[in-house]
């Protein structure tokens, strides 16, 4: 119910915000849909990363560089830029992930480390690559164009924009509910709870933690790209270390158990910070900080965890299947 | 034969700098379980303390005074506030603390600024040293890191308090059912763990540039250490310095920073993934 009001309340602010307000949060939304990647992995798989921007930056330079045509055997149509935002973070997320967890494989706190690590060496070589702009990235990404629009400049009115991000989001929204809700997704919490009483039940674990690994880059790409359509450009700020940590923030306070908890997170926390952050400058960190600290240590489902909860899938409510899992029946 | 004897005393400095910062994450991680983040930040404000007493007009020596005590202040506090509650929350610690070294890194900066702060040497001039000329004051850091790094060893295997502290690295709850106040025992950890960085922090205040950042550049070497080294023991600690703090002022000797950055990192995921013991555990 609340998570249905939450969505409604975001497609009546289409009607009520100016086009200002409006064109910060579609900037939000995209960071929202990062977030909801992030919690995919973070709270249903429990695999802390902390390189998460790693991807969300890949496929803001994806776009970036297929709309300003530097890769000419793509063209520059956002299509193309798009379809690498995914491609590419998937196929590095895979490689990564079976480097790390196949074999032997890394476990919490390592994970964390090598993620953290890895999202330090990418910023270090954004910086450096001329090719894609190096410390001062790609400037003049066009924002997303309406391809029924003949005029010259054919781009999404502000509440088109806003709502597209939106229905983006719920997509997004559905997709990894329909994973968190599916056997998988319950296959996924097993390892979160316990990884080895899960490998002995027979699962895969580690082909497991790496599809999961995939699915939250591929999420992160998309956010990545539809970011650098809203914000006009591309800075290695957006790949590094400082990102991947921030968007933890945002998942930790929002509850990241709950996918639209972390939705939620992102918008409140980019919102806060863009009121008022002008007004307390560097005491909003500190706020912040501060704010992160006491959801961790006192409040672990986040400030929206709880109420927005769904009850658990239909298969554990129903009692009959229930008994029949324990005859040891074929359901 | 100079350049050699240049870079050998690179490598060494630097090593023994980062082994202060090191020995702290490592007993507080075998300790505890607690994966330290906030310990850069305890670092950084050793070297904070260093641009205080220089504000006021005292010689560099207060600071080194100075630092241990506020340190083991901070480390206690921090401690108590939010440390104790996550004790059995593993990921949990990693998040909180990096929570917390948010905070302690946003005080500096509202209290001394976000521009880097320069320190003068307190020992200036070169010594002549194997045909190289070499600055007098890192020599210095040499000196007081060895003094340091040898306490901690002689204190962790040679003192009855060190026996308890490993007791408890090896299984909690029989330490405590033997009579050991493990509670007691994690919160001087931790804090003597804190004022160790932030000595580490003020010797090497004046060969860097003391700035809010500071603290994340010695943290990740430091982690790198111990999951190279091996967790666990101060031997892993020891080994995984000298393997980063060689491999990185090599590189950065023969190339530039950056390449050596990216080197050793890429360096230590493939050890990490290969080794999860690090080079000095045991294989399982």
């Amino acid at each position: 119910m609340v998570t249905v009001g939450s969505w409604t309340l975001l497609g009546i602010s289409s009607l009520v915000l100016d086009d200002w307000n409006l064109a910060q949060l579609a900037q939000y939304m995209a960071y929202g849909i990062f977030a909801m990647g992030l919690a995919f992995i973070w709270g249903q798989a429990g695999l802390l990363s902390f390189g998460q921007a790693i991807f969300f930056g890949i496929g803001g330079y994806s776009v970036g560089l297929v709309a300003l045509g530097h890769l000419p055997l793509l063209g520059s149509s956002t299509m193309c830029g798009f379809l690498l935002a995914l491609l590419l973070p998937g196929c590095v997320s895979y490689a990564l992930g079976r480097i790390l967890f196949l074999g032997k494989g890394l476990s919490g706190a390592y994970f964390a480390i090598v993620t953290l690590c890895a999202a330090v060496v990418v910023e270090t070589l954004a910086q450096q690559w001329s090719f894609i702009g190096g410390f001062n990235g790609l400037l003049g990404i066009p924002p997303l164009g309406a391809p029924w629009r003949t005029a010259v400049d054919g781009y999404l009115t502000p509440v088109e924009d806003y709502l597209f991000m939106l229905a983006v989001a719920v997509l997004v929204f559905l997709g990894l509910l329909g994973v968190v809700r599916s056997p998988i997704g319950t296959v996924l919490a097993a390892i979160r709870d316990n990884d080895q009483r899960t490998a002995f039940f027979g699962y895969d674990v580690s082909r497991f933690k790496v599809w999961a690994f995939v699915v939250s880059a591929v999420i992160s790409g998309l956010a990545g790209g539809l970011f650098v359509t809203q914000f006009g450009f591309v800075a290695p700020s957006l790949i590094g270390f400082g990102l991947s940590t921030e968007v933890l923030i945002w998942v930790a306070v929002g509850g990241r158990n709950v996918l639209m908890a972390a939705f939620l997170g992102a918008l409140l926390v980019r919102s806060v910070e863009g009121a008022l952050s002008d007004r307390l400058g560097n005491f909003w960190l500190l706020a912040l900080g501060v704010l992160f600290v006491v959801t961790v240590v006192l409040m672990p489902n986040g400030l929206f965890g709880r109420i927005l909860a769904l009850p658990p899938p239909r298969r554990f409510r129903d009692t009959r299947t229930a008994i029949k899992l324990k005859r040891g029946t074929k359901v | 034969m100079t350049f050699a004897v240049t870079l050998g005393l690179d490598t060494l400095s630097f090593m023994l700098a980062l082994l202060l910062v090191t020995l702290g994450l490592v007993v507080i991680f075998g300790l505890m379980n607690v994966i330290n983040m906030a310990h850069g930040e305890f670092f950084l404000i050793g070297a904070y303390c260093v641009v205080l007493i220089q504000k006021i007009g005292l010689s560099y020596w207060w600071a080194l005074l100075l630092a241990p005590i506020v340190l083991i202040a901070v480390g206690l506090i921090v401690e108590e506030l939010v440390i104790r509650h996550i004790y059995r929350r593993f990921i949990d610690s990693i998040l909180a603390t990096w929570g917390i070294s948010l905070v302690l890194k946003q005080l500096i900066v509202i209290v001394f600024g976000a521009t880097a702060q320069s320190v003068d040497s307190p020992i200036p001039g070169p010594v002549e040293i194997l045909g190289v000329t070499y600055p007098a004051y890192r020599l210095f850091i040499m000196g007081v890191a060895i003094a340091l790094s040898s306490a901690m060893f002689l204190l962790f295997y040679r003192t009855p308090i060190g026996l308890a502290v490993r007791g408890v690295i090896a299984n909690r709850a029989m330490a405590a059912s033997l009579g050991i106040n493990t509670r007691r025992l994690d919160r001087a950890t931790f804090a003597i763990g804190a004022g160790i960085a932030g000595v580490a922090g003020a010797v090497m205040a004046p060969i860097m540039s003391v700035d809010p950042q500071m603290g994340v550049g010695f943290l990740i070497p430091a982690f790198l250490s111990i999951l190279v080294g091996g967790s666990g023991t101060l031997l892993g600690a020891l080994t995984g310095t000298a393997v980063i703090s060689s491999t990185s002022v090599l590189v950065s000797d023969v190339w530039t920073q950056v390449v050596a950055q990216v080197v050793v990192f890429t360096l230590s995921i493939l050890v990490i993934r290969f080794f999860p013991r690090g080079i000095t555990g045991r294989r399982s």
